[in-house]
């Protein structure tokens, strides 16, 4: 399963995600984008892959689900274990 | 109960030290370590990973990751090198830096010794505070450890202990953490493999690898048996370093270090408030910072300087983490002045602000101010009403540009 997953050292706020995938990006109130965070589904791929491709910052990515151990902090999951 | 001596970081133990043993008279140079501790026993990585696992160590810089796990993570060769993190970043710890400074050979040898173990070649000590490095510099003068040891300067912003951050400045990158949440224990130093973890974790490993499990677990609790390092400040009168038995409760920790009454900040600035005396509930103090703030304080004013101090911490990379913390700061300043506007605000802000940026700086921020409009809720409603009465005294020590 895939996610929308956003790299904030370099999303500057262009807000370009918000317009092309109202159903799962929102945007602040300082133009920056929020993930409604639900899985992609099959259907939703291309739009969402035209999305990440469209990103003038090369922030956006369609990331593999990942998982948080007890205390939080984010492991990507190691593709040998998905 | 043993008292040990005054020193410019107090240090004092809760029972018997074990990190902190030895060092009555100050610093311990090779021949107090070996007097103190005895020699370091030669282990396997396996016998690491057993100790480890049978003791339930967790990595003591914050994150509290298990370091058996850690270990199993590692492939089986090829590691680059053991990276000691010492540029302990929270403004209110001690902990890292008195046992650098204190004790440096401890630290070594559970750096070196692992090192060994994993046959990484390289041993990279990162810390950003010159007396400790001195002391690390000193001691390894005195040692002969078969790998290699190198001391590096990180530079001491809050973000720049982070993990990630860390082995970028040792690449010569900027000090903050990268876009991609990778595991160092994968593409660590040189993106290779590395074993990364705090000053104080290496510190007991050293212990455990001396004691053994059955006999490291004869103090503290079962389930993460032996002493932690606390650091406690604020409101007492006795601040500095303790050790103690690992689930010590709070209530004994402040009266130890002579608190006054009156709230309790556990776990740093980007940890949480705990309500006055009466009505907090039992709990361990084992979030490595306990802070009390005393009953003549502005409280809301206490948090708004923390706030100041935390947003001017963000590295600046993130958008809703340089913005949201700014908004936060400025709702602070209202809802101290009685704006009703600046308390709405800082509840949208609150939840701009978690899981949005490349390290967990703004969800710790926005932790600790959650927390401070939760358990201050009486002086939210005092401060609409007109103000609280009470003056900021700067209880909550900010460090004042670099510190
Ligand atoms: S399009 Fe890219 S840069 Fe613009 S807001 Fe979305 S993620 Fe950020
Ligand atoms: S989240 Fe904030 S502190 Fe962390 S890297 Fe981004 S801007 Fe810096």
């Amino acid at each position: 399963m895939k996610k929308l997953e956003i790299d904030w050292t370099r999303c500057d706020g262009h807000g370009l995600c918000g317009t092309l995938l109202p159903d799962d990006v929102w945007l602040d109130e300082w133009g920056f984008p929020v993930l409604r965070g639900r899985e992609i589904t099959r259907g939703e791929l291309a739009s969402a892959r035209r999305a990440v491709l469209a990103c003038p910052a090369l922030a956006l990515r369609l990331a593999a689900t990942v998982n948080r151990d007890s205390k939080g902090s984010e492991r990507t999951v190691p593709t040998s274990h998905q | 109960m043993t008292i040990l001596q005054e020193t410019p970081t107090p240090l004092r133990a809760i029972g018997e030290p074990r990190l902190l043993a030895g060092l009555q008279d100050g610093r311990a140079d090779l021949q107090r370590h070996l007097q103190t501790h005895g020699p370091l026993p030669e282990l396997t990585r396996e016998s690491y990973s057993e100790l480890a696992t049978a003791v339930g160590l967790r990595g003591r810089g914050g994150a509290a990751f298990p370091v058996a796990l850690k270990l199993a993570d590692l492939p089986a060769r090829g590691i680059e090198a053991v990276v000691v993190n010492g540029s302990e970043s929270e403004p209110v710890s001690r902990k890292d830096r008195l046992l650098l400074t204190m004790a440096p050979h401890l630290v070594l040898d559970g750096a070196t010794g692992l090192a060994r173990a994993l046959k990484a070649p390289l041993v990279i000590v990162a810390v950003h505070d010159a007396a400790a490095a001195a002391s690390v510099r000193t001691a390894l003068l005195e040692r002969q450890d078969g790998v290699e040891v190198q001391v590096a300067d990180t530079p001491g912003r809050f973000v720049a202990g982070e993990a990630r951050a860390v082995l970028s400045v040792l690449e010569g990158g900027p000090s903050v953490p990268p876009g991609r949440k990778v595991l160092p224990t994968r593409k660590g130093y040189h993106r290779r493999p590395t074993f990364l973890s705090n000053v104080d974790t290496f510190a007991q490993l050293a212990v455990l690898a001396r004691l053994g499990s059955h006999e490291f677990s004869s103090t503290g609790l079962i389930s993460e048996p032996g002493t932690q390092l606390l650091t406690i400040d604020g409101s007492v009168e006795r601040p500095g370093v303790v050790e103690t038995p690992t689930g010590t409760p709070l209530e004994a920790l402040l009266r130890f270090a002579g608190a006054s009454q009156g709230p309790v900040l556990v776990g740093g600035y980007h940890g949480k408030w705990l309500p006055n005396d009466s009505s907090r509930p039992e709990t361990s103090g084992g979030a490595g910072i306990i802070l009390a703030l005393g009953t003549d304080t502005c409280p809301l004013g206490e948090a708004h300087r923390v706030a100041q101090w935390l947003a001017s911490q963000s590295a600046g990379q993130c958008g809703p983490c340089v913005f949201g913390l700014a908004a936060l700061v400025d709702d602070f300043e209202r809802l101290l002045a009685g704006d009703p506007a600046g308390w709405h605000d800082a509840q949208r802000h609150l939840g701009l602000v978690p899981g949005r940026g490349a390290c967990a700086h703004p969800d710790g921020s926005a932790r600790f101010l959650v927390s401070a409009l939760e358990v201050f809720d009486d002086d939210v409603r005092q401060h609409l009403a007109g103000g609280c009465g009470r003056p900021v005294r700067g209880v909550l020590p900010v460090p004042g540009g670099k510190w």
